[in-house]
């Protein structure tokens, strides 16, 4: 009998190594594949030939990569982790597409020299990103928490660079010399600006999860 | 055309696929040979289609997988419908019925 664990290691080696699982169960595969081939009386040469035709080098390598991306796509990153960067992808592309048609944020000047540029129509357009991220969560097995954190991604992504610009800002006080650190300014500063791109893009992004949510619901109680 | 082909041989895939394990959990060679089998060898599954598609499954928890010790010692990965992919089968069957009643009035096929 042949050890098929030993063949699809050798045939296909890297599954075996980034899957160890998915080989094991390969192997048993091909394993009741053969013995099906003896028991239909083919000459134990003429099985093998037959089975291993199943994981010949195209077959095999395209099983590898299918496999593997499958494996990849597993647990945080499939059900979070991409739809949430593809919700930040589409919430750029809209910034993107609105600098270049010129609709320009809406600055507004507050006291001691603060400001926040209010991106209104991008706010606006934000429930669309936030519906999509929960739509390829849920369309990869994300619960409704997962659909939600997926739908409001973005919004933490722009909360951690503002953090990071903020402590980037400090650190770079230690460093130059005519570079002085206000916290008087900093600490207000980044409260407004977090306020405005982070807790209002959240809001936003939440409204789109949140509506796509309760359509899925009443789709599914109709059907 | 090459595009509806693909969508159809894929959705009739999954129709075998998850029919079959609406019935009882099976293993992916069992799944194979049950749907070769039945359908009298017109469908034919090798694992470079099955098994992408039984991960799939599993990873938009159609059905959950479980590795199972047979009598003869051998381990292996059995995959049971969960109530998600009973819920998904319900609707893909009903298209397909529409599909094929469709195809039938217009082509005049009665075993289609």
């Amino acid at each position: 009998m042949p050890d098929w664990k030993l063949i699809v290691h050798k045939r296909l080696p890297i599954l075996s190594v980034a899957s160890p699982e998915s080989a094991e169960e390969l192997a048993g595969h091909l394993e009741d594949r053969y013995e099906g081939y003896l028991r239909a009386e083919l000459s134990a040469d003429i099985a093998l030939q037959h089975t291993l035709d199943e994981i010949e080098l195209t077959r095999g390598n395209w099983l590898t990569l299918r496999l593997l991306k499958e494996d990849i796509m597993k647990g945080f990153t499939r059900r979070i982790g991409l739809p949430g960067v593809l919700a930040f992808a589409a919430a750029m592309a809209i910034a993107w597409a609105l600098d270049l048609a010129h609709i320009q944020p809406k600055t507004i000047f507050l006291a001691n020299g603060l400001f926040l540029p209010l991106p209104i129509v991008w706010l606006c357009l934000l429930p669309f990103c936030g519906a999509l991220g929960a739509i390829i969560s849920r369309r990869n097995g994300g619960t409704r928490l997962d659909r939600m954190i997926a739908g409001a991604f973005p919004a933490v992504i722009l909360f951690s660079v503002l953090v990071l610009i903020f402590f980037a800002g400090w650190a770079i006080s230690f460093l130059a010399a005519d570079y002085s650190w206000n916290w008087a300014m900093a600490v207000p500063a980044l409260a407004l600006w977090m306020a405005g791109y982070g807790i209002m893009t959240a809001i936003a992004l939440l409204a789109g999860a949140a509506v796509l949510e309760q359509a899925q619901k009443r789709s599914m109680q109709s059907m | 055309m090459a595009s509806i082909g693909a969508q159809i041989k894929r959705g009739s895939a999954e129709l075998a696929v998850l029919t079959l394990l609406a019935r009882t959990p099976l293993h992916g060679y069992e799944i194979a040979k049950q749907i070769e089998e039945q359908s009298g060898g017109v469908l034919r599954f090798d694992m470079a289609s099955l098994y992408p598609m039984l991960y799939g499954f599993e990873r938009r928890s159609w059905v959950k997988a479980e590795w199972e010790t047979l009598a003869n010692g051998r381990r292996r990965r059995c995959y049971r419908l969960t109530p998600l992919g009973r819920k998904q089968l319900a609707p893909l069957r009903a298209q397909w019925r529409d599909f094929f009643r469709a195809f039938q009035s217009l082509t005049g096929f009665q075993d289609a």
